[in-house]
């Protein structure tokens, strides 16, 4: 007996019924796939967004500097850790950072001077395209710093207006210099937009005599698609005596949400098919009930209990497949419009922060493997398990009670 | 506290004299005003001036700083550094609770705001809130006599100060041991909030300044860094001299 045969015939013989189904479960399987692909986006997105503005995925600091972040707490041999971390395929970039005063006018403010390198940073981190007005620092224009959002707010200062900074040096002298606004940035973390003072690494190490070492470096992997934990553990090898940490570690709170998101997904999943199985356990018991004259018919001719089961069984099976094939388009299709236009989200949060992040206001949605996969195999899952009621009463039909059944 | 005492001349800080409130009975708290009042006298003058050297040790640096001072009442005080030749002319103005800055280098004049309060002075164990709030202690503590007599070959008197309740200080109690006979100062302990010591100032090498003998050297220890100090030495004071008031603003500060 040609089951598929028949059972596409029998798909097709109420079409009306068919095509309301598999409407369900394709729009069912669209929506989910659209909502994966939303999450997987804000995944995607808050990593990026802590990982390539200003952190990196892994962070070198001396031991203790983290917790007192002391002008002398160094790590000393920073440019031969970088070589060898080069070496091993990763890229890097030193920081050096002091604190102290900055003025404008009358109006002042402690900040954090971030001393940065600026060939080795921009290979690292996205911040130097973060800028908001102005330009990026250039090594050409020492005293030209970026400042963080809010410092300018506080200051009250624009680009080209000048700067005042004074500070205590390494040697206990008083450091001070006059510098220029030549950039400021766009809200990037909490620390950053209160106090980040950006500028040119040379710059800081003469003002506050810091020679040599640096107080972190930041490391990002080439090849994002490794275990964070095992190659922050590679680095660690290579830097015997300092503190390693991945971004993780050092934002547990971002690691977490993140990580969350999955459930999220699967949360979703289930409340959503649970309304899906329901439309197709519907749908196939009022096939099976409609059709009982039928099948007494069939099995007074000999079709055996099982061959009614697999009969219902592809009857759902092409539905389901008609659906999730139509569902993967419509999905694949809105997700992939919203993976390059993204919702604006800034007219309803302005800026959005979390965990002293600041976070980009564009969603854009990710068309992952697993965003297009687990909603599909989903719906088919479902769907055979909603069927098992109606395929298990169509087999135990008795044929004499069956064929009068009216 | 005393580095009020002792900088007065430079912070222009009289502190302690009538307005200190006194616990005890009427003689005790006759004699214990009285005392102070003498300590306080010591430092005392409407305006002066003084050359001081600073030299500060830390774990990092050793440094030396030659500057001069003016004062004039309690509220205005003026430094301007003469050595080393890489911070000269770096001045520092306290004009009543603010602190101005004038930096040479970069030929501006900036005013420290309340979160660098904290901070080091000029490298020194002194922070600028120190530099401030020297002058208000008469209003945020209470003194009694803790110990009168014999101690270490010397008879002397230790006060105890114990900040008002409501007092906005960061020090849990100060203890002041100053020499019987002459009522100079020898010794200050800071307690922080949690009554462990902070730090430690001792007045030493008594010489004639200002037409008195007075302790010449005071040298500030960090209780948790013991190796480390700021020392300040007197080289020159004169009281009670002509000072124009317009020096004391932050205009004059370039001129200068």
């Amino acid at each position: 007996m040609r089951i598929l045969t028949l059972a596409s015939r029998n798909v097709r013989r109420n079409w009306h019924r068919s095509l309301v189904t598999m409407l369900a479960m394709a729009f069912a399987c669209g929506i989910m796939i659209f909502f994966s692909s939303l999450m997987e986006g804000m995944m995607l997105g808050s990593e990026h967004s802590v990982v390539s503005m200003n952190m990196g995925d892994i962070q070198i600091h001396a031991h203790g500097y983290r917790d007192d972040p002391d002008l002398y707490t160094r790590i000393d041999d920073a440019d031969e850790l970088i070589v060898a971390l080069e070496a091993h395929g990763y890229r890097a970039a030193s920081r050096i950072y002091a604190y102290g005063l900055l003025a404008a006018n009358m109006a002042s403010s402690g900040v954090q001077l971030r001393g940065v390198d600026l060939a080795h940073e921009e290979q690292v981190t996205e911040l130097f395209k973060h800028v908001d007005k102005g330009a990026w620092l250039d090594e050409n224009d020492g005293n030209g710093v970026v400042l963080g959002k809010k410092l300018a707010g506080t200051l009250g200062v624009g680009l080209d207006d000048e700067l005042v900074f004074v500070g205590q040096s390494s040697d206990g002298y008083m450091a001070n210099d006059l510098f220029r606004v030549r950039g400021i940035l766009k809200s990037v973390s909490d620390g950053i937009d209160r106090m980040g003072v950006f500028m040119p690494m040379q710059t800081l190490r003469d003002m506050m005599v810091i020679p040599d070492g640096a107080h972190e470096i930041a490391v990002i992997r080439t090849d994002r698609t490794g275990d964070l934990a095992e190659e922050t553990a590679w680095v660690e090898a290579l830097a015997p005596n300092l503190e390693v940490k991945s971004w993780k570690q050092l934002m547990p709170v971002v690691a977490r949400m993140i990580e969350t998101a999955d459930v999220q997904i699967m949360i979703m999943l289930v409340i959503f098919y649970i309304a899906v199985a329901t439309v197709v356990l519907n749908a196939m018991l009022m096939n099976v009930f409609e059709r009982i004259h039928e099948f007494g018919i069939m099995k007074a001719l000999g079709v055996s209990p099982t061959q009614l089961v697999l009969l219902v069984f592809s009857e759902t099976l092409i539905l389901a497949l008609v659906a999730s094939l139509a569902g993967l388009v419509s999905g694949w299709w809105i997700s992939d419009y919203y993976e390059v236009h993204g919702i604006d989200m800034s007219a309803l949060a302005g800026s959005i922060t979390f965990g002293g992040i600041a976070f980009d206001p564009v969603w854009y949605g990710a068309v992952t493997a697993d965003a297009l996969i687990y909603p599909v195999a989903f719906l088919l899952i479902v769907a055979g398990i909603a069927v098992i009621y109606p395929a298990i009463k169509a087999a135990l039909i008795i044929p004499v009670k069956a064929i009068y059944y009216r | 506290m005393l580095i009020a005492f002792f900088l007065s001349v430079l912070l222009g800080a009289f502190i302690m004299s009538a307005a200190l409130a006194v616990h005890g009975d009427e003689s005790n708290q006759d004699r214990t005003t009285t005392i102070l009042r003498a300590v306080d006298d010591l430092w005392r003058g409407d305006s002066s001036y003084a050359v001081v050297t600073m030299q500060v040790k830390t774990e990092h640096y050793t440094r030396s700083m030659r500057m001069e001072g003016w004062s004039k009442g309690k509220e205005k005080t003026l430094f301007r550094v003469l050595e080393p030749l890489r911070e000269k002319g770096t001045m520092t103005l306290k004009s009543g609770n603010h602190i101005y800055t004038y930096l040479p280098k970069t030929d501006r004049t900036i005013r420290l705001t309340s979160g660098m309060m904290m901070g080091s002075w000029m490298g020194s164990h002194l922070t600028n809130d120190d530099l401030v709030k020297e002058a208000r202690l008469e209003e945020d503590y209470d003194a009694t006599i803790g110990f009168e007599g014999m101690r270490d070959g010397h008879d002397i008197i230790e006060f105890t100060l114990i900040p008002k309740p409501d007092a906005p200080v960061v020090w849990g109690r100060l203890m002041l041991t100053i020499l019987a006979d002459s009522y100079t100062p020898v010794l200050e302990h800071y307690f922080d909030e949690d009554m462990e010591l902070a730090r430690t100032f001792t007045f030493t090498d008594m010489k004639m300044l200002g037409g008195r003998e007075r302790p010449a050297v005071l040298r500030v220890v960090p209780a948790d860094k013991p190796g480390e100090y700021t020392e300040f030495i007197y080289e020159t004071l004169e009281l009670n001299i002509d000072v124009d008031d317009a020096m004391f603003s932050t205009q004059s500060l370039k001129r200068r």
